[in-house]
């Protein structure tokens, strides 16, 4: 039984077919890549599933509930969550502000206890701060609570989008270029809380990444995009091997040269 | 103000020492014991004072609470000033005939009557909300400035009905002629030349309690979920979304929380001795004097929507004083040149998203303010 | 059929009115995704150019506007060339003084600059300043005789009438005194107050006309002249009449024959000469036969005119859209504000230079909003100054024939301005046969349903494509 269960997905903006029969299965537990050449329509993936687009055709069931037609808030609600591949924080909300808002959805409150102050609320408050100064000690951050998302430098920023991610409690995380501008050391320490993310907290990891060496270093199972569809799916080291990918991939860097 | 204190409890709620430093029932009892001063003081002030702060304490109410939509889920309305006279218009409707009906004058009441402004003004509010609801809903699917748009076009059309409603009725035998259906259908109000004689229940201390609750009532939902969920609409709105936030349901209850107090805002209007409610009370001018005082405050600070709406109504008094020197005529344009100036130079507004004490604490937060 | 006919009439021009406002909009909007609020105001400088310009320059140029007279077409042809550049100048201004540091800015920010804007446009045109007035108070004093139909004022002290001088008369009505004291705080307000209960001597006077006070007068023109004593009755040739000298007082104005000195603008209503014949073009009498109760049959003649105004307005509007397509479509400047609306970036990167062509752009937009102040003065020839609500909801109206016909589309500006115009007069012309009184008044409330019906059923308006927001 899998945990994400995607089937013939697709979607046309106009008259393009931006991705077509696109099929993916997530064991719980899974850490799996996703990469493709620029423009292949690994995002676009990441916005059907979470539903800031709504798919043309094809289903998506998430532990065997459906997720097509779904606002992403109820998506979230449903245990899948995000990161973006141009970071969207909350820039003028601190560390700490940014991550309950994450947690809004699993501790609300009515109104009348919210303007209050009710015991409930306040008790929650307190918890959800717990919570967040526990998440936040992953990536070495606590000092930072609360310092305005917008003044983290770009790494943190990237790590926080993580925290947040997290934050909603999902079953399921994407991840979109979480390595994206870093240093190769903050690269190493990055897939080393991605392994952590998923033995310590039990999350099921789909990741978009250009880096190979950390795609193919963290990743189980790899599925290949190029232009909107599926060119292949395998274990790191078969992906590697593949000559349809190894075509995709140098036909990209023979246009840029 | 004592609502500051409420700030430190998010401090230590940092610190992790649980957010029970300061008892919870402090802030509501420093407004009440404000209220009350405002009260014993109403017999000192005098005459003109008294208006200029009833009219100060008003436009803070109308200000503060444009805040909630404006400033927190960064949605832009310009049409606030239909939801003050929906407010004054229902609360006016119900005290003006109420009074006649039962005491025959609406004039001349005695201090036992007062109390009636906290049900009118209640009423007010919920009958603003509604309409708040109503122009929300259908709202929602637009972007910040077609909504601008609707809002401003729905206080013209607010305007234009009102013109059209029918002649206010002078005494009970009058009323019992047309009976219930006929006051409300089209409602009695006056019309164009505005309505008369509402009674004037409003006093300072009503004003200063209304004030406190809405302070109150925004810093709460400020640094609660809730409040939380709306600013995440306003810094990203699908990012807002991805991390669960019912985005709809938070819009349309921060226009709902937002007319329900320009309601209450509108029904002291219509209470206030000295002024006469018109139809022109729900067009886009006084819709833009609340902007200018939201926009200069900062988007979403509450103390710099208070502290506008305190400098505009002074400056107003300035100006008035001035005014044997023709000073009245530039009082919009200098408010215009304003607004274009705070733009360019400072465009977040005086305090931006912040409060002021968020200022005496900038040690705390890594980097300080933007 | 007549009326059938002529509100078909009223919809085209307006339509066209409309159409031309609306295109401003578009353009702006299609480049700068900025909603630019002042445009409505540029209308009304138009208009209000288009005035003063007739008032003050004609004459000078040897063109007698004396009634009776047909002016020749170049005096109107001119009056809007010129309103045109001066307004093209406003709009270059507002752009580079107001937009341009913003352009980079959230959306919203744009938006509280263009009501900024706006707001200035509106408030400085209001500015009335005079610099040397033309009026002095003479006398005052409270009205003695009473009722409907009375024609003296006695006077509480003595006064030289000059012959030749012009006088005039105004009436305060005394709880309009009150009510206006107590509302700004007048320190003579108590005063007031205990004269109306009291009946105790009269406050001073002489303050009255204080603008504070925002009173409304009734202004009477006497026509007498010579030597009165304190206590004398003036008479004055018309009954001063309505309510007013109930419980009134009276002020005495002098008035210099010389004009008062004062900014072109101000808030009094102002009315353009006439720059056309009013000739019909076309008349064609209908006969409607109403059957009475009685079997006898009433016959009803309404006549449809159609005027040379109308065709010029409509004509003028037509040429100046065709005009600017053939500006945005067929020339090298067109093509270059097409591009700098799909992408400003790349438009940049590909040589094309922006900031020329986003001014260019206010520059026409402005230049289409005299035209339209221009045709709407001479329609309506009765203007006035900003806020105004007419001229406020003719922009809205305008704004919303944008969005409806889809905001940056300039064809589906031109069709929703079209559509506008034909809806809110065919509602209240239907509203009308269907016997509802005065649904004359609802003509706003049609436009704004109609803004929300397109925006909830097709937010990207009748012609516009749907923008996807980048993830």
């Amino acid at each position: 039984m899998s945990l994400l269960e995607v089937k013939n997905l697709g979607i046309s903006f106009g008259g393009l077919r931006a991705v077509q029969d696109f099929s993916l299965s997530i064991p719980p537990g899974g850490l799996f890549g996703l990469i493709g050449p620029n423009g292949a329509g690994k995002t676009t993936v990441f916005n059907l599933l979470t539903g800031v687009y709504a798919p043309s055709d094809g289903t998506i069931e998430l532990a065997g509930r459906s997720l097509v037609g779904l606002r992403p808030f109820q998506i979230a609600e449903a245990g899948l969550s995000r990161t973006f591949q141009n970071i969207r924080l909350f820039p003028d909300l601190t560390v700490l502000e940014n991550l309950k808002i994450a947690m809004h959805l699993r501790g609300r409150h009515t109104l009348a206890g919210t303007i209050l102050r009710s015991g409930h609320f306040r008790a929650t408050e307190a918890d959800q701060t717990r919570r967040a100064m526990e998440l936040l000690s992953i990536f070495d951050l606590t000092d930072r609570a609360d310092a305005y998302a917008r003044n983290l430098p770009y790494g943190d920023q990237r790590r926080l989008e993580i925290l947040r991610a997290m934050a909603t409690q999902p079953r399921l995380i994407l991840l979109d270029e979480p390595a994206a501008g870093m240093n190769p050391a903050e690269k190493l320490a990055l897939a080393e809380s991605i392994r952590r993310i998923r033995t310590d907290f039990g999350l099921t990891v789909l990741l978009i990444e250009h880096d190979m060496t950390l795609v193919m270093d963290v990743c189980e199972r790899i599925t290949v995009l190029d232009y909107g569809q599926i060119i292949a799916v395998g274990e790191p080291a078969a992906i590697q091997k593949n000559p349809k990918v190894i075509e995709a991939y140098l036909g990209e860097v023979a246009n840029e040269r | 103000m004592g609502e500051g204190l409420e700030q430190l409890s998010h401090v230590s709620d940092r610190a992790g020492v649980g957010a029970g430093m300061i008892p919870r029932w402090v802030a509501p009892c420093v407004v009440v014991a404000f209220a009350f001063v405002m009260y014993a003081s109403g017999g000192f002030v005098g005459d003109y004072a008294s208006r200029v702060m009833l009219d100060t304490g008003i436009m803070m109410i109308a200000a503060v609470s444009l805040t909630i939509v404006n400033g927190f889920t960064g949605q832009f309305s310009i049409g606030h000033a239909a939801f003050m006279a929906i407010g004054g218009y229902v609360s006016g409707w119900l005290t003006y005939y109420g009074l006649l009906a039962t005491l025959g004058r609406t004039t001349d009441l005695g201090a036992e009557h007062g109390w009636l402004l906290l049900p009118a003004a209640i009423i007010g509010g919920l009958a603003a909300a509604g309409a708040g609801w109503l122009v929300g809903l259908p709202s929602l699917r637009l972007r910040g400035d077609y909504l601008a748009i609707v809002t401003l076009g729905f206080g013209e059309i607010l305007r234009v009905l009102l013109q059209q409603t029918d002649r206010q009725r002078f005494s009970s035998q009058e009323m019992s002629e047309v009976g219930l259906l006929g006051l409300i259908v089209p409602p009695d109000v006056g019309g164009a030349s505005g309505f008369e004689s509402i009674p004037k229940l409003t006093n300072l201390a009503w004003v200063y309690l209304m004030v406190g609750a809405v302070i109150l009532f925004a810093i709460r939902l400020k640094y609660s979920s809730y409040g939380r969920a709306m600013l995440a609409i306003r810094e990203d709105e699908i990012a807002a979304e991805s991390m669960g936030v019912n985005v709809t349901r938070m819009k349309v209850r921060a226009f709902m929380f937002a007319a329900f107090f320009a309601g209450v805002a509108g029904t002291l209007y219509a209470h206030q001795p000295g002024t006469l409610l018109r139809p022109a009370d729900a067009g886009y001018a006084r819709s833009f004097d609340i902007v200018i005082m939201v926009v200069m405050g900062g988007l979403g600070s509450i103390s710099g929507a208070t502290l506008a709406a305190i400098v505009v109504s002074l400056l107003n008094v300035g100006l008035l004083e001035l005014a044997d020197y023709g000073a009245m005529k530039w009082r919009m344009p200098i408010f215009a040149l304003l607004l274009i100036l705070i733009m360019i130079f400072r465009p977040q507004g005086l305090f931006g998203l912040r409060e002021i004490w968020d200022f005496f604490r900038s040690r705390d937060r890594t980097g300080g303010g933007r | 059929m007549a009326d059938f006919l002529q509100t078909l009439l009223n919809a085209v021009t307006i339509g066209s009115l409309l159409a031309l406002v609306a295109l401003g909009y578009t353009m702006v909007y299609g480049i700068l995704k900025l909603i630019n609020f002042a445009h409505s105001d540029v209308v009304v400088l138009g208009a209000w150019t288009s005035v003063t310009l007739a008032v003050v320059l004609l004459p000078r140029l040897g063109v007698g506007l004396e009634a009776g007279s047909i002016p020749p077409v170049w005096a109107g042809v001119l009056v809007l060339v010129l309103a045109m550049m001066i307004c093209g100048g406003v709009g270059f201004l507002i752009e580079r003084l107001a937009y341009k540091p913003i352009r980079k800015a959230p959306r919203l920010n744009a938006l509280i600059t263009a009501i900024g804007v706006s707001l200035l446009l509106q408030n400085v045109g209001q500015l009335q300043y005079t610099i040397i007035d033309n009026q002095s108070l003479e006398t005052s004093g409270l009205m003695q005789e009473r009722g409907t139909d009375a024609r003296t004022i006695r006077l509480a002290q003595a006064i030289e009438l000059e012959e030749g001088t012009q006088y005039a008369i105004r009436l305060y009505r005394i709880a309009d005194i009150v009510r206006a004291t107590e509302a700004i705080g007048h320190p003579e307000a108590e005063a007031w107050k205990r004269y109306v209960t009291e009946r105790s001597a009269l406050p001073s006077l002489g303050t009255l006309s204080d603008t504070r006070l925002r009173l409304s007068p009734r202004t009477i023109v006497p026509e007498v002249s010579g030597r009165f004593e304190a206590g004398s009755d003036i008479g004055i040739a018309q009954p001063i009449g309505r309510s007013e000298t109930r419980d009134a007082v009276f002020e005495l104005y002098a008035i210099s024959p010389h004009p008062p000195l004062k900014l072109p603008f101000g808030a009094m209503p102002q009315r353009i000469p006439e720059l056309l014949p009013q000739k019909t073009l076309v008349q064609h009498d209908f006969t409607t036969e109403i059957a009475q109760a009685d079997g006898s049959v009433v016959r009803i003649e309404k006549p449809l005119r159609i005027t040379l105004l109308d065709i010029v307005i409509v004509g003028t509007a037509v040429i100046l859209m065709l005009l600017l397509e053939l500006l945005v479509y067929r020339t090298k400047v067109g093509r270059a504000m097409r591009a700098l609306s799909y992408n400003m970036e790349t438009a940049q990167l590909m040589g094309i230079p922006v900031n020329r062509i986003v001014s260019l752009t206010f520059v026409i937009g402005a230049m289409l909003a005299a035209a339209a102040g221009f045709l709407y003065a001479l329609k309506y020839t009765q203007i006035q100054q900003p806020a105004h609500t007419t001229w406020v909801l003719l922009g809205l109206k305008a704004f919303v024939a944008a969005v409806v016909g889809g905001i940056g589309n300039l064809r589906g500006a031109v069709v929703g301005g079209f559509l506008i115009a034909f809806i809110e007069q065919f509602g209240a012309y239907l509203g009308q046969q269907a016997g509802w009184q005065n649904s004359s008044a609802y003509t706003d409330v049609f436009a704004f349903v109609l803004l929300i019906i397109v925006l909830l059923v097709r937010p990207a308006g009748l012609f516009g494509s749907a923008v996807r927001e980048k993830v």
